[in-house]
């Protein structure tokens, strides 16, 4: 009966010692499990990683702001205007392309600061373009630009026209 | 009671101070409209159009423009002698851009036009030169 006894406390203690890396087992399982968890959690990691690369993307996007509130900005455009055939005078001439450059200059600032509208228009009949019409317009107010030169040559009038943009214009 | 001469010296400043206040405050005021038409890069329509303002304009005076015109009250006069240097006035006051520009089976076509809108110019002659001031009013 104390042999019995015996055996049985030694088998449940060898049963225990046996036990005991089973246990150690599993809970290196349930480590296992937190690692691969880690992995999973990664992606919140890419997450923050990608909020890291929009918040450095952003004051890029600040740098690259076209219109910095302590630098203003010059725009230089070349208008050209043709004088009329029939005109009395050569001054004359040069007077009236003048007035079509500088129309032309204004354009262009305009089309570089507002903006151009473009609306295209293509008539296919029978597999073959028949028409094929580009329209552009602007819109535009012009205040303060400047004549920085005026060349005539051949009754070609070319005239060279800037205006400086500050951000206080645009801060409303 | 009054004196009739104290009278008389009361009513004759009264008169003085009207006539110096209308002489001096009532510039004369000018509604002017400018427009030119630009086709195929060419000088289509040129329009300027100088008219006394009928009624009282309101608006703050902006940077102005002095003309010479050795005694000559007309504005339409003075202004078409110094033609280049009041066209280039406007232009720094500003003007309205409208463009159109068509392609059709690659020909282009473009119209350009540029516009003063009526604006209202306060006009001070002096005896060799006038002032003309634009009154900017509130948009």
């Amino acid at each position: 009966m104390k042999y019995s006894l015996v055996l049985l406390t030694l088998l449940s203690v060898g049963s225990f010692a046996a036990g005991v890396p089973v246990q150690k087992m599993q809970s290196t399982q349930t480590i296992a499990t937190p690692t691969e968890t880690t992995i999973n959690v990664v992606c919140p990691h890419q997450g923050t990683k990608a909020k890291e690369v929009v918040a450095k993307k952003a004051p890029q996007h600040r740098e690259s702001a076209v219109l910095a509130e302590d630098k203003p900005l010059l725009i230089s455009v070349v208008g050209q205007g043709v004088a009329p055939v029939n005109t009395t005078s050569p001054a004359q001439a040069y007077a009236l392309a003048k007035r079509a450059a500088v129309a032309d200059a204004y354009r262009l600032i305009a089309e570089k600061v507002k903006g151009v509208r473009v609306d295209g228009q293509d008539l296919i009949k029978n597999m073959m373009v028949k028409r094929s019409t580009v329209r552009t317009s602007v819109d535009a107010m012009v205040r303060n630009a400047n004549v920085v030169e005026t060349t005539f040559k051949e009754g070609l009038c070319e005239v060279e026209m800037e205006i400086k943009l500050s951000h206080s214009q645009f801060a409303q | 009671m009054r004196s009739r001469d104290g009278n008389k010296t009361f009513s004759l400043s009264v008169c003085s101070i009207i006539l110096f206040h209308s002489l001096a405050l009532c510039a004369d005021e000018y509604l002017i409209s400018y427009r030119y038409l630009v086709r195929d890069a060419q000088l289509y329509k040129e329009t300027l159009s100088i008219s006394h303002a009928m009624q009282k304009c309101t608006g703050v005076s902006t940077n102005s423009l002095i003309l010479q015109t050795n005694n000559n009250k007309n504005l339409k006069q003075i202004i078409s002698l110094k033609n280049e240097k009041f066209i280039a006035y406007v232009h720094k006051l500003g003007l309205n851009v409208k463009h159109r520009e068509k392609t059709s089976n690659f020909q282009n076509t473009s119209t350009t036009i540029l516009t003063l809108k009526t604006t209202c110019f306060k006009v001070d002659f002096n005896d060799n030169f006038a002032k003309i001031t634009a009154l900017k009013t509130a948009e």
